[in-house]
């Protein structure tokens, strides 16, 4: 036997069918004429040898197939005869269809989409070799806590204290050297923005510090030259040496090779290009997205002072992070003990430690996902996205489930009729196999399109418009196999079983169905519990959707306090190296000089920290002649340092006293403008005007309270505006490396900005114009996972009310078919039109009610995991709740009114000839 | 009576055919004749049941088909034995002599032996 024969001979059959049929046919005619002109020689008459000839063949066609079938067409054949039969089906009725191909396609693409992006942020590891064995440390504290200065992540914990991932620079030094338990111990730091000089062109790039054996403990390979060593991260200095991501020099370096050894300029300070990490190396702080150059510490103190020396010797910023394998032999338990009996003797080797005073107590982290801030900051919507995604694909299924069910029911007697043809049991199977297979493919196919377009709708909603993606989502085949598996699992299981039961029946009984139906009551109960479930997973999803709207609308129209339309945002940051202390300050006020000349802007501000940006300053507050009370701690106001015009800039309304001006100098009196809300904590009965008070994060010099004005939001719409204290940034001893200035315009931004651009490097030519956008972009940025939430739930809300009510259609269009003969029965015995039409939406109703009820039971216990996402409504909204239900029952109602209509018009004589 | 194909296992038909295009290329009529000449028409093939072990024995390789010329010049399909063929022609007929020794010697044996 060979295989290629056997495959020439079955391509030509299939493929040349037409050619293969007619020689068939031409050998088959030689033989009968063959035999027949042997019978006429033997004496038989023409007519009677061919019919002979012809019968001992046993007929052409049959001769045919059979010849076909030896050449394994069969299958084929059959399976082609199947597609056109199921094809012809699905032709006849095109709405069930589309919505059996619809419903699976949405709920693949939606399910794909969504849990592309939870696997994303939830589940993607390190780019490294084993990320599980890494842990990152942190540490707990409370009050007293000896750790007051942060520059990182933290967070406080439901017991008081804050846990928080950074520690001095001396004492990483410290616990490096004592550590025991990993196998090395190494730091890291999302530094932020540095700005890059490239063949004389700047431009900001995200920086990550690394120390010298980060690249070794990590064990990641360059894909280009070489990786940052001990030597690179000695003396302050001794490494002018960074490595770029794979990212960026593709971005940035169309991958050339030529980029070793290239010097560039970061901060004002040449460095030279040493290497260029792999592709999907992220760093550690974050999985989502890579910084775009990694340096050594030892560099810090000359490319990126901070605040006032050198950080490396600063016993008393908390801002490196450290990161560590743990040794394979060693409990995470005995580690952390080890390692928190170090941190104590590294605390105490470095700041002097008062008797009150709490040492910090030590943590591990999982380290796999590294920093994960927006695993922390995503998880909770993520979840509940999730499980809004799960329940529209529960929706979908059960959906696709009852249409073939129903129409299963419908085609009993068709099946009836096959078997009693003489179809076999498997043949019928088969073709429904075939049908159902081709609907969930199709259905399939349009879910993958539908969840390949959309990949990147989340990531892309998630980000904002004037910054790079927060993370990048790659099309996940393996989450696209789950779920469409997920649903042509049901397509199959819904579309056979039936089958299968049709099949089993005895074919009499299958014919005689229908006469029996005329007082069958109780059937198509899974029918009815699918619509149940349909209507209760629609009023949950509707009343999703509903919480979620009229939160985003109530936090649309919170009361800002001040007016942000016609305001252009921008941020420039000074290298500090060019620009040491308050010089900053100097240049920021020239820069508002020039903006403020500039004709068509109505007036522009420096503003230290931009509104409704999720970025805040706190200060204690020590009001001059009131007493400290000794049992609570230091009264807290949150405050802003702007320019001289932010409260004409912004809208916001003094009430009293007056405003900053140009006056206030770095010479003259501090002085400082606060809101409603600071005058109602610190003076309730006196008036503030001319009082003075203290700051100690600002300055230890009295503050002159010289106006009072309204209360506006500051960093969040969620919350009323608490009390704040607004300083002119001019007065800042220290400078600030980072503004933002806001610009009060009614021109486009496209012609406003050149002119902004061409102002700003009048003064300095290297300072680049970052985050241009308007100040309601800025708002939408804070709002935006309301606004996913808003649009993602109504979109599953609408798709659920549809799937709704074509489930509550089709089984009330189905029951009164079934129930045409005991209809026409209660007719002819003189019930009314009134009354049948009564009987029907009566039991739509009884549906809709108990999905309702269901529903609205699922509802509360959502609304309790979602109350601290909601603003200006309750979980239990009755005005939601009300209108979710009043809203399916009308629904039930209105798409069983066809159906009732129908039942109430039947004529009885005709229902009692029905049969 | 003759024994009718129906009787013959379908193995039994496919090794006739075989043999009898061993001989020289036939069309599909013509291994029917052969068939019933070499058997001194002790054997009738069942018609309906030749075409298809043809096409199957070709599907499987064993023959080839080519059409040409009939004896009174009409267009006919012959049949003739590939190399693959041969070599199962050969095992084939291995088995069935073997097979007919075998049951030929129960069929031979006496009461006194058994």
């Amino acid at each position: 036997m060979s295989v290629s024969s056997r495959l020439r001979t079955w391509w030509k059959a299939v493929k040349h069918s037409e050619q293969f049929s007619s020689e068939m046919d031409d050998e088959l005619g030689f033989h009968i004429e063959s035999y027949a002109e042997d019978l006429i020689k033997a004496g038989l008459s023409r007519e009677e040898a061919f019919r002979r000839a012809r019968i001992e063949l046993g007929g052409v066609d049959a001769q045919k197939e059979k010849l076909r079938a030896a050449w394994g067409t069969r299958f084929w054949d059959e399976l082609r005869s199947d597609l056109r039969y199921a094809f012809r089906m699905f032709a006849k009725s095109p709405g069930f269809t589309a919505i059996a191909i619809g419903s699976l396609a949405l709920g693949i693409g939606a399910n794909t989409v969504i849990f592309t992006v939870t696997k994303a942020i939830l589940l993607d590891k390190l780019a490294v070799p084993n990320p599980d064995q890494l842990r990152l440390l942190a540490m707990t504290q409370g009050d007293k806590g000896i750790a007051h200065r942060n520059w990182g992540y933290f967070n406080n914990m439901p017991d008081g204290k804050t846990l928080s991932t950074s520690f001095t620079y001396p004492v990483y030094q410290q616990i490096r050297q004592h550590n025991h338990v990993f196998e090395d111990l190494f730091a890291f730091k999302d530094y932020g923005r540095m700005t890059a000089t490239i063949d004389n062109k700047a431009e900001a790039v995200m920086s990550e510090m690394v120390s010298g054996n980060y690249y070794r403990a990590l064990g990641v390979r360059p894909v280009l030259g070489r990786v940052i060593t001990d030597t690179d991260d000695g003396a302050v200095g001794s490494g002018p040496v960074l490595l770029i991501s794979y990212g960026f020099w593709s971005r940035r370096f169309g991958r050339s090779p030529d980029v070793i050894g290239k010097q560039i300029e970061i901060n004002s300070t040449p460095m030279t290009i040493i290497g260029v990490n792999p592709p999907d190396f992220t760093g550690v702080y974050s999985v989502q997205n890579s910084p775009d150059i990694f340096l050594p510490f030892s560099m810090q103190p000359i490319v990126a002072p901070k605040f006032k020396s050198s950080l490396l010797t600063d016993t008393k910023l908390w801002w490196v992070l450290m990161m560590g394998r743990i040794k394979p032999n060693i409990s995470n338990e005995a580690a952390r003990a080890s390692l928190d009996v170090d941190l104590n003797a590294a605390v105490r080797a470095t700041v002097p430690v008062g008797k009150d005073d709490e040492i910090p107590r030590l943590q591990l982290e999982n380290g796999s996902r590294g920093q994960n801030t927006a695993g922390s900051a995503f998880a909770k919507p993520i979840y509940v996205l999730m499980s809004l995604a799960g329940f529209v694909l529960l929706l979908a299924c059960a959906n696709l489930a009852n249409l073939l069910l129903a129409r299963a029911s419908s085609r009993q007697r068709e099946m009836s009729v096959r078997l009693a043809l003489g179809a076999g049991r498997s043949r019928v199977i088969r073709q429904m196999l075939t049908e159902s297979l081709m609907l969930s493919i199709t259905g399939g196919i349009a879910g993958l399109l539908l969840g390949y377009i959309g990949r990147n709708a989340i990531p892309h909603l998630l980000s904002s418009a004037w910054q790079p993606t927060v993370l990048q989502s790659k099309f996940d085949w393996m989450i696209f196999g789950f779920t469409a598996a997920v649903s042509i699992l049901t397509g199959l299981l819904f579309g056979l079983a039936p089958a299968w039961q049709s099949t089993r029946t005895q074919v009499s009984s299958g014919l005689k169905d229908n006469a029996q139906t005329a007082t069958q009551r109780k059937g198509n109960l899974t029918g009815k519990t699918l619509v149940v479930i349909q209507v209760a997973l629609s009023m949950l999803l509707l009343v999703g959707a509903g919480l979620f709207v009229r939160t985003l609308m109530n936090l649309n129209h919170s009361h800002l306090g001040f007016d942000p339309n016609h305001l252009l945002l921008f941020e420039l940051e000074l290298p500090r190296t060019r620009y040491p202390g308050t010089k900053t300050n100097e240049l920021y006020y020239q820069v508002e000089e020039k903006l403020n000349a500039i004709p068509g802007i109505d007036s522009a501000t420096a503003i230290e920290l931009p509104l409704i940006s999720g970025s805040v300053s706190n200060s204690s507050v020590l009001v001059d002649g009131q007493p400290r009370d000794k049992n609570k701690g230091d009264a807290i106001s949150l405050n802003n340092s702007v320019g001289s015009r932010f409260f004409q800039t912004f809208s916001i309304p003094i009430i009293a006293g007056r405003s900053l001006n140009e006056a206030d100098t770095p010479a003259s009196q501090y002085v400082a403008v606060v809101n409603q809300a600071f005058v109602k904590q610190f003076f309730p009965n006196t008036n503030p005007l001319g009082k003075t008070f203290r700051a100690d994060e600002k300055s230890t010099q009295p503050i002159e309270i010289v106006g009072i004005a309204k209360d506006a939001k500051y960093y969040t719409l969620r919350e009323d505006p608490p009390s704040t204290f607004y300083t002119p940034y001019r007065q800042n001893a220290d400078g600030t490396e980072g503004m933002t200035f806001a610009v009060h315009t009614r021109m486009q931004a496209e012609t406003i900005v050149p002119l902004l651009r061409s102002a700003v490097s009048s003064i300095d030519k290297d300072l680049p114009l970052l985050d241009i956008r308007t100040q309601n972009e800025q708002i939408e940025d804070r709002t935006k996972q309301e606004r996913i939430f808003a649009s993602l739930t109504s979109g599953f809300g609408m798709l659920a009310l549809i799937l709704a009510c074509i489930g509550i259609y089709g089984i009330m269009a189905y029951t009164v078919a079934r129930r045409t003969n005991e209809i026409g029965i209660r007719m002819a015995l003189g019930a009314e039109t009134s009354r049948v039409l009564r009987m029907v939406l009566r039991e739509a109703s009884w549906l809709a009610i108990i999905g309702v009820i269901a529903g609205l039971g699922a509802a509360l216990a959502m609304g309790h995991l979602i109350a601290s996402m909601l603003y200006g409504l309750k979980a239990y909204d009755p005005y939601t709740l009300g209108g979710a239900a009043l809203l399916l029952v009308f629904i039930a109602l209105a798409t069983s009114w066809i159906p009732a209509r129908r039942a109430a018009n039947i004529d009885p004589i005709k229902a009692l000839r029905h049969e | 009576m003759a024994p009718k194909q129906n009787d013959l296992l379908q193995g039994t038909l496919d090794l006739m055919v075989l043999k009898a295009v061993s001989l020289g290329p036939l069309h599909g009529y013509g291994v029917l004749l052969r068939i019933q000449q070499i058997s001194g028409d002790r054997l009738e093939i069942q018609q309906g049941s030749l075409y298809p072990a043809l096409y199957r024995l070709e599907h499987e390789g064993w023959i080839e088909s080519e059409w040409g010329q009939s004896e009174n010049n009409r267009k006919a399909k012959y049949y003739r034995l590939t190399a693959a063929g041969r070599r199962r022609l050969r095992s084939e007929t291995e088995k069935w002599n073997h097979m007919a020794e075998a049951i030929g010697a129960i069929l031979s044996a006496t009461p006194e032996e058994a």
